[in-house]
């Protein structure tokens, strides 16, 4: 308590300077930089565009596809990425963990924030590709900015439940790696929701990024819209919150003995 | 902190942490979320026990114990990079802490990227930072280095560097971890007459150290820490003759 700062002041201010400490090294050691954290998503949306526009004939999504693909691509590779990066959100910076005394929710947010700045810095492409083919945006656009917000909350319960858990069970990095491998097919990226046949769909919804996506996608393809998905995405993220809270509490002890 | 004679810097009560003896303990989720209380497990030992003492502003403390009793442990507790099992530890001021020195600093960035990152990091704002980076760069006598990556600096200079930032901070307490054991002679001194400075200022200083001769230099007080008990806490040059008369040299 130096009285110059409050704790929050100092909290928000140490959480921007890991997240620009991230970005800066990620630009600094390749010449690439930038073009890194839009290439991953683009080739990958190119590689589906032409499987399922040229190679098959596509029965999902919307046209245009590479907008349909890209909008749910981008926030998935943000949401993929950060995920990841959980699993190592305290080993990785051990030595800082064990010299500062911030609170210690700064290590998992970090990672979302600076994901997700790179997921804005993307968001040019998808902008890009919608004018270039043509795509017609509606008053739904103004759902996107809350698909961010939705996502980095749904982030934070997921990192505050799994980030101390990854360091008190090395298994469970590579478990959180299946899973996420699995659920990229299991969420509507490269179809939609209601593509789903039968039962699956009403499963499907319970899966938070359905209604994540949907946010994202309602601005471009109006149809898309579905109340129930993100009444449910939402109601999950606020469970996993207070869930992730509450576990992190409890094992925010047994975490700093580990490091 | 006010002139008000004597204010209470650090307060622990019936401090107690536990850890696992060895890492493959096992260990189930169920297990972890129950009250820390009613876990007590045959694998586990008490890395420290019911330690108490108060530290009064300005005062200029060593910890005495020989490796493992829970010297590092206790200083870690005070600057709250560890959560104790039982009782409390109550810090009333800022806290530069001189462990883990070189831990924030980024192999890829610049010396002086670095200097801003870890400073932030450690409490000091944007425009504290650049009014102090000159002398800090000055103090780890690495101007001709500002530029370089930092994991081309060679161990010594790494230390210079972290040491000459933590320092920096305007913090009213100090924690120093045998961080004074590392760097040559000429700097070593250089350290010496920092700490010398910054207690002369009226900080605070919580210090653990082998050496004897930095704890008479630095310290008043002393607390002995055997069997991962405080057994003793008393004047500094009392407290090194008990640690020697328990620990004599063969």
């Amino acid at each position: 308590m130096s009285g110059r700062r409050s704790a929050r002041g100092r909290y928000l201010h140490s959480l921007w300077l890991l997240s620009a400490r991230d970005l800066r090294v990620r630009y600094a050691t390749s010449w690439l930089g930038y073009l890194w954290s839009i290439l991953d998503p683009l080739v990958m949306s190119l590689i589906y565009w032409f499987v399922f526009t040229q190679v098959f004939d596509r029965t999902v999504g919307a046209t245009p596809y590479i907008v349909f693909l890209l909008s749910a691509l981008l926030p998935w590779v943000w949401f993929n990425s950060t995920v990841t990066d959980f699993t190592r959100a305290f080993t990785k910076d051990a030595r800082l963990v064990r010299s500062t005394s911030i609170p210690r929710s700064i290590w998992v947010n970090r990672i979302i924030l600076s994901k997700g700045i790179e997921f804005l810095l993307a968001t040019p492409v998808l902008a890009a590709f919608a004018v270039f083919s043509g795509a017609t945006v509606g008053w739904g656009i103004l759902l996107f900015p809350l698909g961010v917000l939705l996502q980095t909350a749904l982030l934070v319960g997921i990192g505050l439940l799994i980030a101390p858990l990854c360091v008190l069970f090395t298994d469970l990095e590579r478990t959180t790696r299946l899973i996420l491998r699995a659920l990229f097919y299991a969420s509507p990226v490269i179809y939609a929701l209601d593509d789903l046949p039968g039962a699956f769909a009403t499963v499907g919804a319970f899966n938070p990024l359905a209604g994540v996506f949907v946010l994202y996608r309602t601005g471009f393809f109006p149809d898309q819209w579905d109340p129930y998905a993100v009444l449910i995405s939402v109601l999950i993220t606020v469970a996993l919150l207070v869930v992730g809270a509450f576990s992190f509490r409890r094992l925010e002890r047994p975490l700093l003995k580990e490091l | 902190m006010t002139d008000e004679a004597v204010a209470v810097a650090i307060e622990v009560d019936d401090l107690g942490v536990r850890f696992r003896r060895n890492r493959r303990g096992r260990r189930s989720i169920k297990d972890m979320f129950a009250d820390a209380s009613r876990r007590s497990r045959p694998g586990e030992f008490w890395a420290l026990r019911d330690v108490s003492f108060r530290v009064d502003a300005g005062e200029s403390i060593g910890v005495v114990g020989k490796n493992g009793q829970g010297k590092s442990t206790l200083l870690k507790l005070v600057a709250g990079v560890l959560l104790p099992d039982e009782g409390s530890v109550r810090v009333h001021a800022g806290v530069a802490p001189l462990i883990e020195l070189t831990g924030g600093f980024v192999g890829d960035l610049t010396v002086r990227e670095n200097v801003r990152l870890t400073a932030g990091l450690h409490g000091m704002s944007a425009a504290e930072v650049a009014a102090r980076y000159d002398e800090i760069i000055a103090f780890a006598e690495l101007e001709q280095f500002q530029d370089a990556p930092y994991k081309h600096l060679s161990n010594g200079m790494k230390v210079r560097l972290a040491f000459s930032v933590v320092s920096q901070l305007d913090e009213p307490i100090l924690l120093v971890d045998e961080v004074l054991a590392v760097g040559d002679r000429a700097f070593r001194a250089k350290c010496y007459q920092r700490i010398d400075e910054l207690l002369a200022e009226g900080r605070t200083l919580f210090f653990v150290s082998h050496n004897e001769k930095d704890l008479r230099r630095f310290c008043r007080r002393g607390l002995y820490i055997r069997d991962h008990q405080l057994v003793a806490d008393g004047p500094i040059d009392e407290i090194i003759s008990q640690y020697n008369a328990d620990n004599p040299i063969p």
